[in-house]
């Protein structure tokens, strides 16, 4: 059991039956999400719960989608297929690939900078799209602010964690713990200085093991 | 004799989601169609019952599957089956919970009812099980399922639309949950 002290002023029970049916509020939900991380009574209702979460809709009356929803769905599968096929490629991230490597400079390649404002004092600020994942990072005087989309929440006990990686040093963690909306948006302060940074790299961690990657990152966003 | 996209659908029909969801991730649109095909069912059956107009819940499964295609690199099936992923995308979508179906039994929009497949027929037992379940809950412990899964609706709402205390709708949600589960791993168990 590694059941923290929220629990104790926590509905566990209630709060993981209204979280399955989606009937929490945004901000519970974050709420809920870092007393889960520590919660193993609301991890196994959850889990128990979310078993439900699959046969619920058929709880609706039950239609073919029309088809010509699926030409729709299709046609822009089949176009995105096309488009990014070399991309697709070149991701597969892993952190045993090498920085220097040729697919990874390829990617840098479609990196989109943009200079947002320069005007005397007022500080410059970049927008950096991530080149693996969704999401793009605003440097601003060396602060870096990470905006993500299309990231699935994290599964139970999980927690997104943003790390720093300095040349060819192992990435280092940071402070920044987050978690998504249902929608898949995400915003979280990139904690000190980008400075020396290369890459900003984001995981998704069991919530007690925040210290050594324990996969492959879902998002990369590179600065060099 | 098929033509080879024919027969390479057919060989792509009998393979698990995870396998096509594997190939997916290597672009594979032929793959990702029989994902589509297996569960766009059940994404805009849940989409429509919440949202109640056609155009929006094909949007919403749009976005869902579309979605899952961009994220097919990241997939594990550990950590669920993709038609978990699949509904629970589409019942997460902003868009439906913005667009709430009030019970408004004048919605002029209507669907025509499926062609019967094996699949669907199969898809229609297991619905009719399920809806079983639901109603044999009690009224009270139904209707705040029905209003949350369904009506999109926070426990707050929920509670201020009932005039009753959070704590109160909360309780019932998870009475109701416990028995839902009870009821559809032992079908027989009673619902009392």
């Amino acid at each position: 059991m590694s059941e923290g002290p929220m629990s104790e002023i926590h509905d566990c029970g209630g709060e993981a039956a209204a979280y399955v049916l989606g009937a929490l509020a945004p901000d519970e939900v974050q709420e809920f999400h870092r007393h889960l991380a520590s919660c193993s009574i609301c991890q196994d209702e959850v889990q128990s719960l979310k078993l439900l979460s699959d046969a619920l809709p058929l709880a609706a009356p039950q239609f073919a989608a029309p088809k010509t929803l699926r030409k729709r769905v299709m046609a822009d599968v089949r176009a995105d297929a096309k488009a990014r096929q070399p991309v697709r490629a070149q991701w597969r991230p892993s952190f045993s690939i090498s920085i220097a490597g040729p697919a990874l400079a390829g990617a840098m390649a479609v990196a989109l900078v943009a200079v947002i404002a320069l005007n005397g004092n007022t500080p410059t600020t970049r927008v950096i799209n991530a080149s693996v994942g969704y999401a793009s990072l605003r440097v601003t005087d060396n602060h870096g602010e990470l905006i993500v989309k299309d990231l699935t929440q994290p599964s139970a006990g999980h927690i997104y964690e943003v790390w720093l990686k300095r040349g060819s040093a192992a990435p280092s963690p940071t402070k920044a713990l987050f978690s998504t909306t249902s929608a898949g948006q995400g915003d979280v302060d990139v904690p000190g200085s980008l400075h020396n940074v290369s890459e900003v790299l984001v995981t998704e961690q069991p919530a007690d093991q925040t210290q050594v990657p324990t996969g492959a990152p879902l998002i990369v966003t590179k600065l060099t | 004799m098929f033509p080879a996209s024919k027969t390479k659908r057919s060989a792509h029909a009998v393979l698990p989601d995870e396998d096509l969801m594997e190939l997916a991730r290597d672009g594979d649109a032929r793959a990702f169609e029989v994902i589509f095909d297996r569960h766009s069912g059940p994404a805009f059956s849940l989409a429509y019952r919440m949202c109640g107009r056609r155009a929006i819940a094909e949007d919403v499964v749009q976005e869902a599957f579309m979605s899952l295609w961009r994220s097919s690199a990241r997939y594990e099936p550990g950590r669920g089956s993709v038609r978990s992923w699949v509904l629970s995308a589409t019942h997460n979508r902003e868009i439906v919970k913005d667009n709430k179906n009030v019970g408004d039994d004048s919605i002029a929009e209507r669907l025509e009812a499926a062609e019967r497949t094996d699949v669907e027929v199969e898809r229609r037992d297991e619905a009719t099980r399920v809806r079983g379940a639901l109603k044999g809950l009690p009224a009270d412990q139904q209707q705040v399922i029905e209003l949350a899964y369904f009506g999109g609706f926070t426990h707050t709402e929920i509670s201020e639309m009932l005039a009753l205390p959070a704590g109160t709708v909360k309780g019932r949600m998870r009475l109701g949950m416990s028995k839902l589960r009870v009821a559809l791993s032992d079908p027989a168990g009673a619902l009392t």
